[in-house]
């Protein structure tokens, strides 16, 4: 069945190609049969791309190692889950998973936006099919996931980290989150090339845009849990230039969500939007390049491969593109209005724009630095946790004052009596706030008590917000059915606030030990008293399990294991950490255990207490909430947009 | 298995080449074969419309942010007219270009659809209050130029 998925990949890749010229000819030349033939092959591409997954996916559940992907991913011992997760556990196999999903996203998009937005849709299919070309070339050419073999009796597996259930949804929620963003470039170019540069583009792609920004930001999180229960370092988030990744388009992306509202109400931040929609898409195609290049060490990263080059390639041709075409058309860009008072809602909106993008942009400097002082230097440099610390102090506090304060400012301008009006109620609680938490001992950390209390503030605006509007319209639920997207907002905001507080918790106020232990000896920390009473060894199927056994009291009473997994197929050790949570406080107990030796009975353990940690995953459930309110579709806004172009005939 | 593979990659081919050829199949000799982009009277409409929508946007946004208290009183008055007047004015425009286009006997233009729902009050148009004066004829959109 190789053959199958290598002719759909090469049928695939035909399509695209020719959706591509076809499509690109016809927008030019205003051809409408040539338009929609193009159009019906980006849709024919999404269909032999998911005829080439199934071949794939089929052979990873059947553990047919005469491919050699199936047998460098997977052996027997894997269940269908694992077996089947191994599809993006490789490269060759995520590549695959992001032309699927962008020919799928691609063929979408454009099959519900045809007859709104006819005259962009010409372009977006070229625009599209260009992006999936260079995916179906690379799998056609440079690392094609139907490479056959003689099978051998098993496979290599998986490696035992990814045999994870968070593993199984990480990566996918990352993908689509990712090539989700293709989207919204898609049609920003597709404007910028048709002319068409009002702000239709961005309500067609408002809800794709809110898509891929959720499953982009409910990824990193799940990534989080799995770096947090699996890799057993005792964190969640190590700045890891992989991780920083997928961070930096979600961080782009979010300044673009909040910039666009400007140009809908407004029709300012034009060009600022085209250059922040690029900015996403380009940058979640570098983070692609990083993973897979093989230019960065990070335990997310596939082998050095020769596709690096050609990821390389992209972003810069990609890069050169855009920028251009913003050039072009800056003239079209221009504002329709001006900013009338620092003090107001869109100012506001461009303040928190400028925070997210300076960090966004201190970041990819952190990535970028070693990369190049090994390319210029020769030397190996790595950028710290210090460093992100830094700024992401210098600027996430100030955004987590300004989505307090945002909200509270109204559109055009405000005067500083009325704001301080506003601010009166929120401003005492923050202050009582203050003081609780620093009679409470919260100010042995300054980074910590600012983000709790500036938490508080954001908080106390957000239920005030609530308050009045129901207030003013008499009812919550027609408050938030009449305007989802600002409400989802608050939502999402809150989800920000548990995370912010989850981070300053578990990092400001966290505790940690570490000690050598043999049977009977005690370590205490934090109200806990941990006694190793044994360490035991077992085999299961494929694996050595080694446990040191501690009996807990305190905060928790009972027994925690921790210790290691030594694998046989692939020969790979694996740390289990010992985690206890406390969900009345939303605290951790986290013991990893080191060198754990089943026959002189001593254990090196580390004990971390970690308090507020679990708010972090509580917030991703809150995140997708609010990000599911706010775009969720509406049905009076779809009937005006309809109404408004319902004699048009579809092409 | 590798008889069925090809067949089953030439079936998904020829599937696929069927469906991107079918435009042509469907019209070999086409009547008109210009893409249906929107003329520039369509285009017009909409920037009408859009221009519509934002204005009475930015006075239910005045009117919201004053019930829940964002803004005062004195600010409320010194924004609420001028937003009256440009929504006016746009309104005004959506009346005298549809007449312009029925005077040209040009075919019906599209209904005019609802505002965008936003919070509070129902999305009535704002009359111009008696202490603003009447829209220059300067502040009315020009006629887009005729095809």
């Amino acid at each position: 069945m190789a053959d199958l998925g290598r002719a759909a990949l090469v049928v695939s890749l035909g399509l695209l190609v020719y959706a591509l010229v076809g499509g690109s000819v016809a927008a030019v030349t205003n051809r409408r049969r040539l338009a929609i033939s193009a159009r019906n092959a980006l849709f024919c591409a999404f269909g032999s791309t998911a005829i080439a997954s199934t071949v794939l996916a089929v052979a990873l559940i059947r553990h047919d190692f005469s491919f050699t992907y199936v047998a460098a991913h997977t052996n027997r011992t894997l269940s269908t889950p694992y077996a089947l997760s191994a599809f993006w556990g490789g490269q060759e196999g995520s590549l695959l998973l992001w032309l699927l999903v962008l020919t799928g996203y691609g063929a979408l998009a454009v099959a519900l936006n045809r007859t709104l937005l006819r005259d962009l849709t010409v372009w977006v299919v070229p625009v599209l099919a260009g992006i999936g070309t260079f995916f179906a070339f690379v799998l056609v050419a440079v690392a094609s996931p139907f490479d056959t073999q003689t099978a051998p009796l098993d496979g290599a597996g998986l490696t035992p980290s990814l045999q994870n259930p968070y593993m199984v949804a990480h990566p996918p929620m990352l993908y689509l989150g990712y090539v989700g963003l293709a989207i919204p470039f898609a049609f920003a170019a597709g404007a910028m090339l048709s002319g068409r540069t009002d702000e239709r583009w961005i309500v067609a792609t408002r809800r794709w845009t809110l898509a891929a920004w959720m499953f982009l930001g409910f990824g990193q999180l799940l990534g989080a849990h799995w770096a947090y229960v699996e890799v057993g370092w005792g964190g969640y988030y190590a700045w890891d230039p992989v991780e920083n990744a997928a961070l930096m388009p979600w961080l782009a992306a979010t300044a673009f969500l909040h910039s666009v509202m400007v140009q809908e109400r407004k029709g300012m931040l034009k060009v600022w939007n085209m250059v922040l929609v690029a900015l996403a898409f380009e940058l979640s195609i570098f983070g692609t390049f990083l993973t897979r290049s093989g230019v960065v060490n990070s335990i997310h990263s596939f082998a050095k491969s020769p596709i690096g080059s050609w990821f390389l390639a992209f972003v810069v041709i990609s890069s050169l593109f855009s920028l251009g075409l913003i050039m072009w058309r800056l003239p079209l860009l221009k504002a329709r209005t001006k900013l009338e008072s620092a003090l107001s809602r869109e100012a506001a909106f461009l303040y928190n724009n400028l925070l997210l993008v300076a960090l966004c942009l201190t970041i990819l400097w952190g990535v970028l630095f070693p990369i190049i002082t090994q390319l210029v230097k020769g030397e190996t440099r790595t950028i710290g946790r210090p460093y992100y610390d830094f700024f992401l102090r210098t600027f996430g506090l100030p955004l987590l004052l300004l989505m307090g304060i945002g909200p509270l400012i109204a559109w055009r301008k405000t005067s500083f009596r009325a704001l301080a009006k506003t601010l009166a109620w929120p401003g005492a609680v923050t202050v009582a706030c203050g003081i609780a938490l620093i009679a409470f001992g919260a100010g042995s950390s300054h980074p910590g008590l600012i983000a709790y209390t500036f938490s508080a503030f954001v908080l106390s605006t957000i239920v005030l917000e609530v308050v009045r509007g129901t207030r003013a319209t008499g009812s919550l639920t027609a408050l938030i059915s009449r305007n989802r997207r600002r409400y989802g907002g608050y939502v999402v905001h809150a989800a920000i606030v548990l995370l912010a507080i989850g981070i300053a918790g578990s990092s400001a106020y966290g505790s940690s030990t570490e000690r050598r232990l043999t049977p009977g000896q005690s370590v205490s920390i934090a109200g806990y008293t941990l006694t190793l009473r044994d360490i035991v060894q077992r085999q299961v199927p494929n694996a050595t399990e080694t446990r040191a056994l501690l009996d807990v009291k305190g905060g928790w009473s009972g027994t925690i294991s921790s210790g290691d997994n030594q694998y046989i197929n692939p020969p790979e050790p694996s740390r289990e950490v010992g985690l206890k949570t406390n969900w009345l406080r939303a605290e951790d107990l986290y013991v990893i255990a080191d060198s754990v030796n089943p026959k002189t009975k001593v254990v090196y353990v580390k004990v971390l207490v970690k308090p507020l940690v679990n708010l972090i995953w509580v917030a991703g459930f809150v995140f997708v909430l609010g990000s599911l309110i706010a775009l969720w579709p509406d049905a009076r806004e779809q009937r005006r947009l309809v109404t408004r172009l319902a004699p048009a005939r579809a092409t | 298995m590798t008889i069925l593979a090809i067949v089953l990659g030439v079936a998904v081919a020829a599937g696929a080449v069927l469906l991107v050829a079918w435009p042509f199949l469907r019209e070999p000799v086409a009547a008109d074969d210009r893409l249906d982009a929107p003329t520039a009277r369509e285009a017009r409409w909409l920037e009408l419309l859009d221009e519509r929508d934002r204005a009475l946007g930015a006075l239910k946004e005045l009117e919201f942010d004053h019930r829940t208290g964002k803004i005062g009183d004195e600010d409320y008055g010194s924004q609420i007219g001028p937003l009256r007047r440009s929504a006016a004015v746009a309104l005004r425009a959506i009346d005298r270009y549809r007449d312009e286009m029925t005077a040209l006997d040009v075919p019906d233009l599209p209904s005019e659809p609802v505002p965008p729902p936003d919070e509070g009050t129902p999305p009535t148009p704002a009359p111009v209050p008696e202490p603003y004066p009447p829209p220059d004829e300067a502040d009315i959109p020009a006629p887009a130029p005729q095809e």
